[in-house]
């Protein structure tokens, strides 16, 4: 598997702590003063351009989230963070509303070219060196090619760029940014944004209703299939930022659409705060596929430094025959705190968790899903696999409900875990809630480390240890790789094999 | 939420803190053993466990408790055969324990009244954790319970039964007993009786190097009592333990197992059928430490549930970062035979070591459609055909322990539950 190799090969050339995306860049920002009050949230309100009724919306979040108390329930470990001593808003200078790529501060766009981050797209996948960016804005022929991805780039706390505009408004698709949205589709954004994920739902939610400055907004409307796979990529750039993004995905009637999200953020050494809410909402025989490759700076070999990823992810199969499926390849942030959750409320609904959590070094990860049966003949489906390395705590905690209406709901659970060190520890928290008769849930779940028999099978065809362990590895994590889109998919592969660095073999 | 709340005492939580004044003067016990009581009665004022404590998500006791009845001297709780035919009986009545001790080679009876008495009861009553409700229920109020010593190399041929009845009002009891060195002995803990009572009960075992037990739990309280146990054990160097818990009956179910595996080579073996029918709330939470290296544990735990009856099994096996080589494996299977009824699992590993074999599996379904068509399809009518299968479901855990006169006696047990709820 020549994937496979490219892994080892990447291991071999890299450093436990050298996080490959851990540069700063010095761009001219535009902040805001330390610290949150009403007025901070009235400074962000008015910056975006925003109507009244957003910045109401905004402070009832803030007044609730001043009652609430930071939630204390998962296993992990940090110091009591200042809500004070961070900036809520910082965006680059040049950003007046950018139209098209060449309208972007072209140092930007060299900070995506470094990440890899195809703003580009067309010139990668061509091959072909094209001169003028804006090109990429005109419609094609090809506009139902397959294999092309339309991304909208998030810089701390504005969005910079949202490529394939024009050719995905030709579907009728609305690919924008979440401020763009609240000035351009207003009814759109009053209807559904915190119908999944309520102002009032958690502490880490409420705090990003307040205080969110941009993120994603997909709408599909009715019948379509969106013609390519939509991403966004989340840089957080600044010093003690919080980033606080918003993405809000419709899929109508008979919609398709398949979205992905990336994360990096340089390497600081204090701790930085992500606190995204993410809500899906799917209609009528809708499907919506989210997949997330996160790899937010995770600390270094002594887990200084490093993001505190605390995000509310929810779908909403508000339709009968809906679908939201979750795709997940957490490798970075020193914390993980996300539950990526299903609300099956539509007949015949289903949703799906796919996750790999690898964490090494002295990263803690609690992450896992919620699948909240409520219609009829609802199923999930939830295949979690956790790696613990170093000196990491990686939990898996799920749950899974059938409320008393949910006939014939079904589920099926399997979260493995594998521990590669004596210092690391794996834990599962299942939360099964059963309250119909008819509901079948099953769940299972194993922990071990790489078995000898495996590695000796491996090792005696001849291939040395450390390239035995990284098949093992990839061969374990297979179930949900091969749920991503395929040019993630090789990523995530690779991904997985340098965060494992310095504890294969 | 997180909104901030300041508790009001329930009307439960006020009567026990009452009633502990009340019975002070009564409570047998030296310095330390009333200074135990005093912390214990402090925890107790703090207020019940709520859905908030993590390991009562799902038996809210302060929101279920709603009543506590008063201490009742005139209850007379009557003695009853013993499970298996032969036992040596060490009844409790009421919370008292009888002062007629049968005689037993190899085994010393003391009184706990008289080990609190004169303190050497003492260490056994820290609470095991910071969320020990029940713990710290039966330590403010326990005044009497046995302690066993099943002397070294003792084999029993007969297995000993500890009875604890009420007949109301409330009794708060501990039971404690050591196997020692090599000893092999059969231990029946009996929670039944007739009264709306308060129960609470703490077992206490200690296994030495190369003992063997067989402890089963038969809980057959009425369904109007609130039953409060716990039952902690220590396994030694090789030693084997094998507990079977029974539910069958309570309004206000909570039996805890809180093991820990001391000595390298020691063997646990959990086996528990929960019988949930009517109106009642029964939870089965388990606590299982793996300390050191080279143990084994194999948990499995079978549920029925029907009427508007709510289950919870909670099992956490804890794998300490020394405790290489551990074996653990944990299953729960649940048949939901009513759409009014509820169960609620939450099987947790946690673990340290990375040289193990884990495992846990939880299981929530009706009954298999196809066989029961099987059944059906021989003649036989559907409500037999449930019956048998339900049966089946259960009785496969029973058979599993390999003494016949304990499998027999405990299907006349599960034979009475269905006679009963079928």
């Amino acid at each position: 598997m020549p994937a496979v190799q490219d892994t080892i090969d990447r291991v071999r050339k890299i450093d436990v702590d050298q996080y490959k995306y851990g540069f700063q860049t010095e761009i001219a920002m535009d902040k805001a003063p330390k610290g949150l009050s009403e007025d901070i949230i009235r400074f962000i309100s008015a910056k975006k351009d925003e109507p009244s009724w957003m910045l109401e919306w905004r402070l009832e979040a803030y007044r609730r989230w001043v009652t609430l108390d930071e939630p204390k329930w998962a296993r992990v470990h940090y110091p009591k963070i200042d809500f004070q001593d961070l900036y809520y808003y910082a965006a680059p200078k040049s950003t007046p509303g950018p139209t098209s790529l060449s309208d972007v501060d072209p140092e930007l766009l060299r900070v995506y070219e470094k990440l890899g981050i195809p703003l580009r797209e067309q010139e990668i996948l061509a091959g072909v060196q094209k001169t003028d960016a804006s090109e990429l804005e005109e419609p094609s022929d090809n506009v139902y090619k397959s294999g092309r991805v339309a991304v909208d780039a998030v810089f701390d706390s504005v969005s910079v760029v949202t490529t394939f505009k024009k050719e995905l408004a030709q579907a009728g698709v609305i690919f924008c940014s979440i401020s763009e949205a609240i000035r351009e589709h207003p009814e759109l954004v009053k209807k559904y944004l915190g119908s999944v994920v309520p102002t009032s739902d958690n502490f880490y939610a409420t705090l990003n209703s307040a205080v969110f400055t941009d993120g994603s907004f997909v709408f599909v409307p009715k019948g379509v299939r969106c013609p390519m796979e939509l991403s966004t990529y989340f840089r957080m750039n600044e010093k003690n930022t919080g980033q606080f993004e918003r993405t809000l995905i419709i899929a109508e009637e008979g919609a398709y659409v398949s979205y992905l999200e990336g994360c990096t953020a340089p390497q600081r050494d204090e701790n930085q705060l992500h606190a995204a809410v993410v809500e899906l909402i799917a209609l009528d025989d809708a499907e919506i596929k989210y997949s997330t490759v996160q790899n937010w700076y995770p600390g270094d070999a002594e887990g200084k430094g490093g993001i505190y990823n605390f995000v509310t992810k929810r779908g909403d199969c508000r339709g009968h025959r809906s679908k939201i499926s979750w795709t997940q390849v957490e490798t970075g942030s020193a914390i993980t705190w996300k539950y990526p959750s299903c609300i099956l409320r539509g007949d015949d609904s289903s949703g799906e968790f796919y996750s790999i959590a690898v964490s090494n070094g002295y990263q803690q990860v609690d992450s896992g899903t919620k699948m909240i049966h409520l219609g009829k003949n609802t199923s999930s489906r939830i295949i979690s696999k956790g790696i613990a390395a170093g000196f990491s705590q990686n939990t898996y905690r799920g749950q899974v409900s059938a409320h008393r209406k949910a006939t014939n709901a079904r589920n099926f659970t399997n979260c493995d875990s594998l521990l590669i060190g004596d210092q690391c520890g794996a834990h599962t928290v299942p939360y099964m809630e059963a309250k119909n008769a008819t509901a079948q849930f099953e769940h299972e779940a194993t922990t071990s480390k790489i078995s000898e028999d495996q590695k000796f099978y491996v090792m005696q065809r001849g291939i040395p240890e450390e390239e035995a362990i990284a098949l093992i590895v990839n061969g374990f994590v297979k179930d949900v790789i091969q749920q991503l889109p395929m040019e993630f998919a090789v990523e995530a592969q690779k991904l997985i094999g340098i965060s494992l660095e310095g504890s294969v073999g | 939420m997180n909104i901030h709340t300041t508790p009001q005492r329930t009307p439960a939580e006020t009567a026990l803190i009452d009633a502990f004044s009340d019975r002070l003067s009564l409570l047998p016990g030296d310095g330390t053993v009333m200074l135990k009581r005093d912390d214990a009665i402090e925890a107790i004022k703090s207020g019940l466990p709520t859905r908030r404590i993590e390991s009562w998500h799902y038996t809210d006791l302060r929101r279920l408790l709603t009543t506590v009845p008063d201490f009742d001297p005139a209850a007379a709780a009557k003695a009853i055969a013993p499970v298996v035919e032969g036992s040596a009986v060490l009844p409790v009545l009421n919370g008292v324990s009888s002062t007629k001790l049968p005689e037993i080679e190899g085994i010393a009876v003391q009184r706990l009244s008289e080990k609190l008495t004169d303190g050497s009861a003492a260490p056994g009553l820290d609470p095991y954790g910071a969320d020990d409700a029940i713990g710290a229920l039966n330590t403010a109020f326990v005044a009497d319970g046995y302690f066993v010593d099943i002397a070294d190399g003792t084999e029993l041929d007969k297995p000993v039964e500890l009875q604890n009845l009420q007949a109301g009002g409330q009794t708060h009891v501990r039971l404690s007993v050591r196997v020692g060195v090599g000893a092999k002995a059969v231990i029946v803990e009996r929670q039944a009786g007739e009264g709306a009572a308060l129960v609470s009960s703490v077992s206490q075992l200690l296994l030495d190097e190369g003992a063997e037990a067989t402890w089963l739990i038969v809980q057959e309280q009425p369904d109007t009592a609130t039953h409060l146990a716990q039952f902690k054990a220590h396994l030694g160097k090789n030693a084997k333990l094998t507990l079977f818990v029974m539910n069958a009956g309570g309004k206000l179910v909570r039996q805890e197992v809180v093991v820990r595996t001391t000595g390298e080579g020691a063997d646990f073996t959990l086996r528990g059928i929960n019988l949930l029918a009517g109106d009642t709330h029964t939870d089965v939470t388990m606590v299982l430490d793996h300390a050191v290296p080279h143990t084994a544990s194999t948990e499995v735990i079978r549920n029925v549930v029907t009427g508007r009856a709510r289950g919870v099994f909670q099992g956490r096996i804890n794998v300490h970062q020394y405790a290489q080589k551990t074996n653990a494996k944990m299953a729960c299977n649940t048949l939901l035979l009513s759409d009014d009824g509820e169960f609620s699992t939450k099987p947790e590993l946690e673990i340290f070591a990375d040289d193990v074999v884990c495992g846990h599996g939880a299981t929530v379904t009706e009954i298999d459609h196809s066989h029961l068509f099987y059944l059906m399809a021989r003649g036989i009518d559907e409500k037999s055909a449930r019956g048998l299968l339900v049966k089946a479901f259960v009785a496969e855990v029973i058979e599993e322990l390999d003494d016949e006169a304990i499998v027999e006696a405990l299907e006349t047990r599960l034979d009475g539950w269905f006679a009963a709820h079928g």
